[in-house]
């Protein structure tokens, strides 16, 4: 097979720009948590399975596509009120960062490590997303407000999930960025700080959508809260993300 | 037994994790778990400190099988006491102010980790856990903030500064990243040693690398310590609870000063990198007091003091005067607290009393209160002026002979003159029979602060940096060309002079402004109450900026 044909191909799957639109445009009809879920655990292993598999050579070019990608979905997060579609736009801004490890050589388990520590929250997000729409008919930002007082628990689970998927210290998202910045400030300074940039963009997104759901007054309808076994397994899963990022941490940096 | 100091840090987080765990089943007892997990935390620095200075040597001590490390040293065992003993009270002060309040269990779960984070900061032996735990103070501080998730303007304001904070991330992990690149070690000490070795041996872009390592750290800590342009946030972030607030300004504000002498062995090696930080703290100290004069809300007013006094200790910083800027972070703190905590009270007292001001013949008539003595301008201008730089030469004469072969040092003495001189001036204009026992009172006061600050802020030299040679170091590394900085000592001291003797002059003989200068000065009060406009420019950026994304957007069609 061609290269070009190739990197196409891996481009739709780490998605590069304008083939992520054909991710988006999938994800938009896909709304049944379990199949997104799915979606974003196995999208990038694809993606990477087929760069590593083909062990085709990668022009210089793409590393500025897919640092472009990345900056421009993380920059069009910010006017997003939609937390699904704010979901799948924030996996095709971490997922494009994915070219640019695999262009230095990782070693492919780090790099299935990588796709699986930037995944973990996007998947637990779907989740939460889809327990909103059940309780309030959708979940848009600015519309269902006031989350913190109506249901506490749920938005706190909230909150920490959108904490983990932007790179926050200690989830395993955090010592990936900082690998990479490390990684590419002494031969391409230029990337390093784009790669802050883009990371600075996910915290105003992260920041926009969680003053949009959880600030407010509390609802006058009483809505149920998450029960205790639900929120026992999303902490298990947050605290291995947790774990995870710091023995990540450890073997990267 | 250093190793106490990882148990100081890790008690707070701890607390925070059970605080988390049992929240449910002790209710709000969760406060007192708090408070004690502090209260032991704070005994245990106060044993290390006094190890500290007992002459214990620092040491780096590896956490467990991990890259990780802590440091046992002068800074990191004075400034964990500091963050403990501010948070102590802050914890015994929120036990009941927010009891009240919804989310208590979640209050004290952020304060504990926030002291977590603040103490990990400061004791920090590699650049990854210092990096973590600076990133976090941003992060745990936004939630902090945000305590009343009802209210939208806290979180308004909250989210400016995570973004400011998030911004001053950057530089902080650019220099991280540049260190460990050119020296393949993550460790703070390793780093130093071989910098102080030889600091020429690393360049970036041509430039040498403790230049730019310096001017990278100098950005985190303007960002942290609210430096002009980068401020907006620390003025405005008063929605949060009063304790949060409390807590930001005695203590998280000040994380600017402890960065810069974290890294004191590069700054020794980027003199003009001091000069760059020095004007920095000049223009801050400035406009953060010009515009504190201009509030009328207590808790802004207290936020630009905050602003300004930050601006003086990034200038110490500037001038060499590092330990100074601790000394100064920690008086800072404790006096900025006690005011924070007593605000209430204030805002609370001042409901009682109309507030009306009164003029001179209700005073005169109903309070009987005397009328003002006025003195000979000339004589009062004079002692105004002369008192304060006496009492400062003759103090810093008594510590050190050789005190004014150092810039640095004028340049302390030239702001502690300003700031006396001032003193003096507000005095002369209270109102009292004997003006001369008033003036004998504040010289007395003016002498016992001044040489309290001279005895401490030596003391603190010699403690955190005991090495004489690498204290010369710091200020020579700060010095400029004497001819340079002659001149700029006199137009300064004759433009403060000038605009003291105006002032005596137009009290005394009541002038009157003219109207051309009445405009002039009404202009001027705008563009201050308008904050420079700095906000507006901010917002219209960010609106502009997400009017953009969202018609990106729609061009793309939201895919």
């Amino acid at each position: 097979m061609p290269d070009l044909l190739i990197i196409l191909l891996a481009g739709l799957f780490l998605p590069l720009f304008p083939l992520s639109m054909v991710f988006n445009a999938l994800l938009d009809r896909i709304q049944h948590p379990w199949l997104r879920s799915v979606l974003f655990i196995a999208w990038p292993f694809n993606g990477l399975f087929i760069l590593l598999y083909s062990q085709v050579n990668l022009p210089d070019w793409l590393l500025a596509l897919a640092l472009s990608t990345s900056a421009l979905y993380a920059f069009r997060m910010l006017s997003l009120r939609e937390v699904n579609q704010w979901n799948q736009f924030l996996a095709t801004s971490l997922w494009s960062l994915l070219w640019l490890p695999v262009m230095q050589d990782t070693p492919p388990a780090l790099l299935y490590g990588y796709a699986i520590g930037m995944s973990v929250p996007l998947v637990l997000l779907a989740f939460l997303s889809a327990g909103l729409v059940r309780r309030f008919g959708a979940a848009y930002t600015g519309l269902t407000t006031g989350l913190a007082r109506t249901i506490p628990r749920y938005s706190g689970l909230l909150v920490t999930v959108v904490v983990a998927a932007i790179a926050t210290p200690l989830f395993p998202s955090f010592f990936i960025m900082l690998h990479l910045v490390v990684d590419s400030l002494s031969v391409m300074p230029l990337v390093a700080m784009a790669l802050l940039l883009i990371w600075l963009l996910w915290s105003w997104a992260g920041a926009q959508l969680i003053q949009g759901l959880i600030v407010g007054r509390a609802s006058d309808i009483k809505i149920a809260d998450m029960g205790n076994t639900t929120i026992t397994l999303y902490s298990m899963v947050l605290i291995a993300l947790v774990v995870g990022g710091i023995i990540l941490g450890g073997v990267i940096l | 037994m250093e190793q106490l100091i990882i148990v100081v840090a890790a008690l707070p987080l701890i607390s925070a994790l059970l605080i988390q765990l049992f929240a449910g089943r002790i209710g709000r007892s969760i406060a007192r778990l708090s408070v004690a997990a502090t209260t032991l935390s704070f005994f245990i620095s106060l044993l290390l400190l006094w190890w500290a200075l007992t002459g214990h040597e620092p040491q780096a001590l590896p956490v467990g099988n991990t890259s990780a490390i802590m440091l046992f040293d002068p800074l990191s065992t004075l400034l964990a006491m500091i963050i403990l003993g501010i948070s102590l009270i802050v914890h015994i002060y929120s036990v009941r102010y927010m009891a009240e309040e919804a989310g208590y269990g979640r209050f004290f779960v952020l304060l504990d980790l926030m002291t977590a984070a603040l103490l990990f900061m400061v004791i920090a032996g590699d650049l990854i856990t210092l990096v973590i735990a600076w990133y976090l103070v941003g992060v745990l501080l936004y939630f902090l903030l945000g305590q009343d998730t009802r209210s939208q303007t806290a979180y308004r304001f909250a989210f400016w500064t995570l973004i400011t904070y998030r911004i001053g991330d950057i530089p902080l992990i650019l220099a991280a990243a540049l260190l460990y690149n050119a020296y393949d070690t993550w460790s703070l000490t390793s780093i130093f040693n071989e910098i102080m070795a030889n600091p020429g041996a690393h360049q970036v872009l041509g430039l040498p690398l403790p230049e730019v390592v310096a001017a990278l750290i100098g950005l985190a800590a303007f960002a942290r310590s609210a430096q002009f342009l980068l401020h907006n946030w620390l003025p405005y972030t008063m929605d949060g609870p009063t304790p949060v607030s409390a807590l930001m300004h005695a203590g998280i504000v000040n994380a600017g000063g402890f960065l810069i002498n974290r890294f004191a062995p590069v700054f020794v090696h980027s003199g003009d990198v001091l000069h760059i930080i020095f004007f920095v703290g000049l223009i801050t100290a400035i406009f953060g007091s010009l515009l504190m004069l201009t509030q009328n809300d207590i808790k802004k007013a207290l936020g630009y003091s905050t602003m300004g006094q930050m601006g003086f200790m990034i200038m110490e910083c500037g001038i060499g005067a590092f330990s100074l800027a601790i000394y100064h972070m920690f008086a800072h703190g404790v006096f900025k607290g006690t005011l924070f905590l007593s605000a209430g009270g204030v805002i609370h007292h001042s409901r009682k009393d109309d507030g009306i001001p009164k003029d001179e013949l209700y005073t005169f008539a109903v309070e009987k209160a005397p009328n003002k003595v006025h003195q000979p301008w000339l004589l009062m201008a004079a002692i105004t002026l002369a008192v304060p730089l006496i009492i400062l030469v003759l103090a810093h004469l008594l510590i050190a002979q050789d005190y004014f072969q150092k810039q640095g040092a004028i340049v302390l003495l030239f702001f502690g003159w300003v700031t006396g001189a001032q003193l003096i001036f507000a005095t002369y204009r209270m109102r009292t029979q004997n003006i001369w026992r008033l003036v004998g009172l504040s010289v007395l006061s003016l002498v016992i602060v001044v040489l309290g600050y001279v005895v401490i802020s030596h003391a603190f030299d010699l403690f955190l940096y005991p090495d004489p040679a690498f204290r010369v170091q710091l200020y020579s590394a700060a010095t400029i060309d004497l001819l340079r900085f002659d001149v700029l000592v006199g137009v300064i001291t004759l433009v403060v002079v000038s605009g003291w003797v105006l002032t005596y002059y137009a009290e005394q003989k009541g002038l009157r402004r003219r109207q051309q200068t009445k405009r002039l000065w009404l202009n001027f009060y705008a563009l201050i109450s308008r904050e420079f406009y700095i906000i507006d420019i901010y917002t219209r950026l960010t609106r502009t900026l997400l009017g953009f994304s969202g018609r990106l957007n729609v061009w793309l069609r939201w895919l």
